[in-house]
């Protein structure tokens, strides 16, 4: 489509693709997920993943705390993954830890977007004061380094657990994404229908909230899956270095006792090596999911897809 | 010297192919001014790039030749073009701040152009640089002015100074003159004459507004979804417009002059290209359609010199 | 269609200036892209205001739409002064009676809902009094008026065409039952045949539903074919302004002149002036006195570079700015 240039008409709709076209946001994620290769696939390990952590008990017949077990089994169709030094069974373990993690990820993931929304969008359209004011306070949260800071409010609140995690991650993970969603709103500002909107009277929470928000939606869900993605791999690196509450079944804590008993050593390397696996594969899932959206936002992006048809010789 | 037959370009698209541009044919002699004149969605731009061997994917051609000189171009490599490219044949896009590179001069950007296609010393550059600014009516002391430090009108000649690098043979422009304001675009226009009657060569120019290219092009030809309804001499299809839609384009302009008069504009919009009438492309908007005009799909009909499509034309039932 | 002046007056500005800061903390620098303009805008009239880029035309459009405020001077609407509009209530009122129709089809309306949205949001917000069953009538009625059909109502945006997606602005519009519609190059985006269909919407709507339209453009023939009366802008300021008719057929503006001229029309022969002209209006910045046309004007003479023009009636309603034609009895000739 070319660039609007006053004078010079432009293309009809046929012509098209549409862009933030339907209203059916749903409709057309579902579509690019499915078009796209790497989207799909990141769909469907998710989906696994959510129904292992919501069915846990239909895929492990063990439960993962109880060490009932003789220590150091390997790997058998009784315990597929074999069992700890602590005699539990490790896929028990492992399927109930899925819980915590995606748990944590999915709210780490809302929590950050919603906060980066009503921040940095908030502070691209009304300007000004506001935007300088909630730019100094995005701002000194981004130069602080990630990681320390994390380190250092979990360790302040004494090991966390689940909650403290989360509120420990958004809390230093929104800055990010405020910082690119008030960009990408100050290029979509200066847009017609919201002077058109303010021009008919309406309010600047309600422009914001139903005139603008809801056409950065592809922006906002590749938001919420790369926040997910970054609290997975936070929350199992604090609870790798012993700042998650121990008691908890989670990948990272699986990890930590791991590392304790010095599995890879002893001969239980399955203890140690699972568990990354899976936090790895989950990441990934959020990641490949995420190219869907990136063709969403830039089509220049999308893969040209051939005609299969013979091609015409020339005449 | 370009000879264009049965070209047709073809959008790879999801849903299906969409024929952008659909069997065009025409020829355009040495210094001869051909505009093209087409509504948004009749092909005219995708024709023009498709001319120039500029399509990008999705859209490729699907049928036809490009002759040049002899040569078709359909088809070579771009080594193969690049010889001929900016040489022989240059291209003047629609938005000049599209097309400029904002981040360095205009200078640099007409060297670049010149290495591109050849080994010059800087000498040379510069003279031929300083040289076709001056064609174009811009002190050469702008070589060392980024785009937008120039007014919209003067981005445009820097297009245009661009194109006339290397005094091509033909020069196609898409579009020149939209971003402009009225006595800007007329004064790019006159400009763009006096170039061409100057140095010879050939323009294909394609526009949406009729009105403007009726002074300058030799031959006029009117698209509409993706087909050429109309071929002939300027004069002859302004003072005689043959196909129902070029009359309806014609009197779509409101006048300055003349009396004031209601006008009617043309009803309903350009079809779907992925869904295109039975029979004849225009028929669901003509004034004139008859039921056969739904059942045969016209083609190209010469009549007295121009060229047009249209049933009733062909069989005589619709008096001029 | 009347040359006289307007009865009853809607919206007047007076002495209307609005300047721009430019440039670094360093080097502050004054843009006037609207000086001392004062016009009046009737009931039942559709005022054309042409020209160029730069001239002022859009920033006019939007003081009075309130999205700026003046940098000096007056607007009053129904003899009311805007800056005394300070309630939220006056300001949904004004906005009310005098909405804005833009210009860019495709970025006007939200994509993401449809059509009927835009349309439902202004009767709620102004017709407060109206149930939710009675505002999808009225949007009908406004969408049968404008030449939709009312199943366009359920559509979303992409479905429509441009022409379609403009009269969905002006039905958004009439919903506010407005007496003045501030059209900001409405059809300049739109394709030659489907701009006819849109001008003769507005001349309906001045006929039939008796709403006044400032209608903004850079294309003096499509102002011709629907207004009543034109306002000749350059570089920030009125060169000219009168009954349209009268205006294009005895221009007294050299400006005016030079824009006729360059005006393309199949029908008349090329004219020979416009082609030495090339220069292009100029952006204001901290200017000097004197008229800012004389750099271009083949009639310019010593004042033209001290003295300010002034709008000075030089035919019965229509005035025009210029030393040299408010001088001289004969109809001057600047560019043919």
């Amino acid at each position: 489509m070319a660039m609007p240039v006053s004078g010079v008409p432009t293309e009809t709709p046929a012509a098209q693709a549409p862009e933030l076209g339907s209203g059916r946001a749903l409709g057309r994620i579902g579509r690019a997920v499915r078009l796209n290769r790497k989207a799909t696939i990141g769909a469907v390990l998710l989906g696994i993943f959510i129904l292992i952590a919501l069915f846990p008990g239909v895929i492990a017949h063990d439960s993962p705390t109880q060490d009932a077990y003789p220590a150091q089994l390997g790997v058998s169709t009784a315990h597929l993954l074999g069992t700890n030094h602590y005699g539990q069974d490790l896929f028990a373990q492992l399927v109930y830890g899925t819980r915590n993690v995606l748990l944590i990820a999915f709210v780490v993931g809302l929590a950050t977007t919603t906060i980066a929304v009503l921040i940095g969008v908030a502070a691209a359209y009304l300007g000004g004061l506001t935007d300088s004011s909630l730019n100094v306070v995005t701002d000194v949260l981004l130069v602080i380094p990630l990681f320390p800071l994390l380190i250092v409010i979990a360790a302040y609140a004494h090991g966390g657990t689940t909650l403290v995690l989360i509120a420990a991650i958004t809390l230093t993970s929104w800055s990010y994404t405020a910082r690119q969603l008030r960009s990408q709103a100050l290029t979509l500002r200066r847009r017609d229908f919201l002077e058109a909107a303010r021009v008919r009277g309406e309010r600047p929470a309600y422009i914001i909230l139903v005139e603008l928000i809801p056409t950065m939606t592809s922006l906002l869900v590749a938001s919420f899956l790369t926040n997910a993605l970054y609290a997975v791999l936070f929350a199992s690196s604090l609870q790798f270095i012993g700042l998650g509450d121990p008691n908890t079944v989670s990948w990272g804590t699986t990890l930590y006792w791991a590392q304790n008993n010095a599995a890879l050593q002893t001969g239980e390397p399955l203890w140690a090596i699972a568990p990354g696996f899976l936090i790895a594969t989950l990441g990934a899932a959020f990641a490949l999911l995420n190219y869907a959206f990136d063709e969403i936002g830039n089509p220049a992006l999308r893969p040209v897809r051939r005609s299969k048809r013979a091609r015409r010789t020339d005449a | 010297m370009l000879e264009v037959s049965g070209l047709s370009v073809d959008y790879l698209l999801d849903r299906g192919n969409v024929r952008a541009v659909d069997d065009v044919s025409f020829t355009v002699g040495r210094g001869e001014f051909l505009g093209i004149v087409g509504e948004s969605g009749c092909g005219k731009s995708t024709l023009l790039f498709a001319v120039a061997q500029l399509l990008a994917p999705p859209a490729e051609v699907a049928a036809g030749t490009v002759t040049f000189d002899g040569v078709n171009l359909v088809g070579l490599t771009d080594k193969q073009l690049s010889v001929m490219r900016w040489r022989d044949m240059s291209v003047v896009m629609q938005s000049a701040m599209n097309a400029l590179n904002p981040v360095k001069t205009i200078g640099a950007q007409f060297k670049d152009a010149m290495r591109a296609h050849g080994k010059f010393t800087a000498e040379e550059i510069a003279v031929r640089s300083a040289d076709v600014l001056k064609m174009v009516g811009i002190d050469p002391v702008h070589l060392g002015s980024y785009p937008h430090q120039l007014s919209g009108g003067m981005r445009q000649r820097s297009m245009i100074a661009m194109a006339m690098l290397f005094t091509p043979d033909l020069v196609i422009m898409d579009e020149p003159t939209s971003a402009l304001d009225v006595v800007a675009q007329r004064s790019l226009m006159v400009q763009i004459k006096e170039l061409q009657l100057a140095f010879g060569f050939a323009v294909i120019f394609v526009t949406h507004d009729m009105s403007l290219i009726s002074h300058f092009s030799d031959r006029l030809m009117v698209m509409y979804a993706g087909q050429v309804d109309e071929l002939g001499a300027t004069k002859t299809v302004f003072d005689r417009p043959l196909h129902p839609y070029t009359q309806g384009l014609l009197e779509a302009f409101p006048s300055i002059r003349g009396p004031r008069v209601p006008l009617k504009g043309i009803p309903g919009n350009p079809p779907d290209l992925s869904r295109v009438p039975s029979g004849c492309r225009f028929r669901p908007r003509c004034p004139y359609a008859i039921d056969k005009c739904a059942e045969v799909a016209p083609d190209l009909y010469p009549l007295d010199g121009t060229l047009v499509r249209c049933l009733r034309r062909e069989d005589g039932s619709l008096a001029s | 269609m009347t040359d006289e002046l307007p009865r009853t007056e809607l919206l007047r500005t007076e002495s209307l200036s609005r300047h721009f800061k430019i440039g670094s903390a360093l080097s502050r620098r004054t843009l006037h892209a609207v000086d001392d303009v004062s016009f009046a805008i009737g009931e039942r009239e559709i005022v054309a205001l042409a020209g160029e880029s730069g001239s002022g035309k859009s920033t006019i459009a939007r003081v009075l739409a309130r999205i700026y405020k003046p940098t000096s001077g007056e607007v009053f609407f129904e003899g009311k002064p805007l800056s005394s509009m300070t309630s939220r209530q006056e300001r949904l009122r004004y906005s009310g009676l005098v909405p804005m129709v833009f210009q860019d089809p495709f970025s006007s309306i939200n994509p993401v809902f449809r059509v009927q949205h835009g349309v439902l949001r202004c009767l709620k917000l102004h017709r407060p009094s109206l149930s939710a069953a009675q505002r999808l009538e009225e949007a009908a009625r406004v969408f049968d008026i404008v030449g939709l059909s009312p199943d366009m109502l359920q559509r979303f945006p992409y479905e429509l065409s441009g022409g379609q997606r403009q009269r969905v602005g002006f039905a958004q519009a009439l919903a506010m039952r407005p007496r003045l519609i501030l059209a900001d190059e409405p059809v300049s985006m739109l394709d030659v045949s489907i701009r006819i269909g849109l001008l003769n919407l507005m001349a309906k709507l001045r006929g039939e539903q008796g709403v006044s339209i400032l209608y903004i453009t850079h294309d003096i023939a499509s102002a011709r074919y629907v207004a009543d009366r034109l306002i000749v802008m350059y570089a920030g300021q009125i060169a000219e302004t009168g009954p349209i008719e009268d205006v294009l057929t005895h221009p007294r503006h050299p400006y005016t002149q030079l824009l006729l001229s360059a005006v393309p029309d199949p029908r008349a022969p090329l004219s020979v002036a416009a082609e030495t002209d090339r220069g292009e209006p100029p952006r204001v910045i901290d200017p000097t006195p004197g008229c800012r046309f004389r750099w271009r004007c083949p009639l310019a003479i010593d004042r033209c570079a001290q003295v300010t023009p002034e709008l000075a009636e030089l035919r019965p309603a229509h005035s025009a700015a210029c030393h040299v034609a408010q001088t001289s009895s004969d109809e001057v000739k600047a560019f043919t």
